[in-house]
């Protein structure tokens, strides 16, 4: 099943991950300036080697449940909060993406969440830093006003600094102007 | 001097040197030779004659020519001089006399010099002594004269001491030369925090965060870098002695930490920080204490980029409370702030100016992003680039001359225009792509 086969590399790449981050702990930066589009958003790489223990402080307890949260999780951190130019409003459709959002959140809460605001190149590079915050800041405040509690949720903003999209047209732009999620678990 | 003092001086005195004036000479350092408006588009440049120094030992005499080319590029630079072509010269620049008794005038001023420098040195050892002069071609008489000490290692640093002293002379202020223009250049994926001298020479790396470095900002005494990184997985604002490379966290505040900004005259800065929710903009101290907050952001809107006028009372910043990024002061004084620009939708990254009545900005027009100049009551708004991005403006210390990142000429790069709307061209060759210049204050010196 080609599914299997996903989370198996999902789980090599955790324990890789977790392997390198324990050889270098204090010295690991992160991920420099563009990486490019696959090192972000593509699927639930990030977070330490996985074994039981930790899937059951999720809240994990079967081979089914970890399938659902897998599956689940990649949908998460691969749909982003669409904005428009130089806003950080949330409109109708993204108030949509959010209530998925929410809704995994509830069915997972102990998970903890980085909300990554971004920009489009079109800005100035500081003012972007501080729409890309503003833009994360509106996210975390509408899943926080669904009455979730102990949620572990942080803002990071990342500007213009990390596009999804190279392109220098409005489609690309789009694509940036975003907030991104991201599971620590 | 003797010759053991020469040495003495220059062992003391590595990296510095010493200053003094010649003896025998009347100075008149603060009084201003001539009226000039450099300001005015229509300025003519001075004509000054550099001959090749006068070497007074047969040692390093390759410098004669080496040291009256840095100083001619340094005069040429400061937008003032007008240097002449040495191949027009009539006489050999080693038979030139050095005082004014022996100087032949009237040919200088037939070659068309308003101006004669006449320096001469002499080299023992690892000292060098540096004895230099500027003379009045048609006033027949000497300006002034200084001399330099020390190690032969710093002798373009002496040259640079010179041309501001020749600037001081002339125009009743000093030059830039001894000035430092740091910068953001992208090294593989990551940003890194660069700076290099006034024309762009001995770029240096100064972070290597591999990270994403930004917003480098000068301490008021040269020493320190204040810059953002995010090597620490979010953006903190950390400070770095220039002098060993060494950097210290100033402000890891949860949320942002971002634009920090020296505040002249005071050890501490402006900062834009979240950690209470809104954006602001707060005064924090070199070790992350937080000393006051401002109060400029209201409710959810964006406060961001200060940058303070030269008394340290006010800063420019950029505030959206209008809808829009708009260019704001605020007077910490009074804790009052007052909108500034007021056409177009994108005004970013204000600059105030060292004379302190005017502010550049960064104005955004559909794609295209031009560097504007203000006046502090609104008046005289205009632009002074066309075409490509034209971001991140900062001002020479002595308001002659701007600072930028552009797209001009294929991948963002430094460039230098007179804040006059004459003259431009690129400051860093290196490749990538650099943006956010900040250029240092001056050196403090005798």
């Amino acid at each position: 099943m080609k599914n299997k086969h996903g989370v198996f590399l999902v789980l090599m790449i955790f324990t890789l991950i977790a392997a390198m981050s324990a050889c270098s702990k204090k010295n690991v930066p992160p991920p420099p300036g563009y990486g490019g589009p696959e090192q972000f958003g593509q699927g639930a790489s990030s977070g330490p080697g996985m074994d039981d223990a930790k899937w059951r402080e999720l809240g994990i307890n079967s081979e089914a449940e970890k399938r659902e949260f897998l599956d689940r999780a990649k949908a998460f951190e691969n749909q982003d909060v669409y904005f428009d130019y130089d806003s950080y409003t949330l409109t109708d459709p993204a108030k949509k993406v959010l209530d998925e959002k929410i809704a995994f959140l509830k069915r997972f809460p102990k998970v903890q969440v980085t909300v990554e605001g971004h920009c489009d190149e079109r800005g100035t590079t500081e003012y972007n830093l501080a729409l890309g915050e503003r833009r994360a800041h509106a996210a975390e405040q509408y899943i926080a006003s669904s009455g979730l509690s102990n949620l572990k949720l942080t803002t990071v903003s990342y500007g213009k600094e990390r596009p999804i999209a190279t392109g220098h047209d409005e489609a690309s732009f789009a694509k940036n102007r975003r907030a991104h999620f991201v599971l620590n678990y | 001097m003797s010759q053991q003092s020469i040495s003495r001086a220059a062992r003391t005195t590595s990296v510095l040197f010493l200053v003094f004036i010649l003896s025998g000479f009347a100075q008149t350092a603060s009084a201003q030779v001539v009226e000039l408006n450099i300001n005015r588009p229509q300025f003519q440049r001075i004509p000054i004659a550099i001959p090749d120094f006068k070497y007074m030992s047969p040692e390093q005499t390759q410098l004669a020519r080496e040291m009256s080319d840095v100083l001619s590029n340094d005069l040429n630079f400061s937008g003032v001089f007008r240097p002449l072509d040495p191949k027009g010269f009539l006489e050999n620049p080693q038979a030139v006399g050095l005082e004014a008794s022996e100087i032949k005038f009237q040919d200088w001023s037939k070659q068309g010099a308003d101006f004669l420098v006449r320096c001469s040195y002499q080299v023992q050892g690892n000292a060098i002594r540096l004895d230099g002069r500027l003379l009045d071609v048609a006033g027949r008489k000497l300006v002034g004269g200084k001399s330099y000490t020390g190690d032969l290692r710093v002798w373009r640093q002496m040259v640079h001491a010179f041309a501001d002293d020749i600037m001081m002379m002339v125009t009743g202020e000093r030059g830039v030369f001894d000035t430092k223009i740091a910068y953001v250049q992208t090294v593989g994926g990551a940003k890194e925090i660069f700076y290099c001298d006034f024309d762009g020479s001995n770029p240096v790396q100064v972070t290597r965060d591999n990270s994403i470095a930004l917003s480098p900002s000068w301490s008021p005494d040269q020493s320190q870098i204040a810059y953002v990184s995010y090597r620490d997985g979010k953006p903190k604002v950390y400070g770095l002695n220039v002098s060993n490379n060494s950097s210290y966290l100033i402000s890891g505040f949860p949320g942002l930490n971002i634009t920090p900004a020296w505040r002249p005259g005071k050890n501490e800065l402006a900062v834009t920080l979240t950690k209470d929710g809104g954006q602001d903009i707060y005064l924090v101290s070199p070790a992350g204490q937080v000393l006051q907050k401002l109060g400029v952001g209201s409710g959810s809107s964006i406060s961001v980029s200060p940058d303070w006028s030269p008394d340290g009372k006010k800063f420019a910043y950029v505030s959206n409370e209008a809808g829009n990024p708009q260019i704001y002061i605020f007077d910490v004084t009074t804790g009052q702030k007052k909108r500034l620009t007021f056409s177009g939708k994108y005004n970013t990254s204000p600059a105030w100016s060292p004379k302190g009545d005017m502010i550049a900005y960064a104005a955004g027009d559909g794609g295209e992003f031009n560097i504007h100049i203000i006046k502090l009551d609104g008046s005289e708004d205009h632009s002074l680039t066309s075409g490509g991005r034209n971001e991140g403006p900062c001002w020479s210390p002595d308001g002659r001359m701007i600072a930028y990142s552009s797209t001009k000429q294929g991948g963002p790069a430094i460039r230098i225009m007179y804040s006059n709307g004459t003259g431009d061209w690129q400051l860093t060759r290196q490749g990538g792509a650099q943006e956010l210049p900040d250029w240092s204050p001056r050196k403090n010196r005798q």
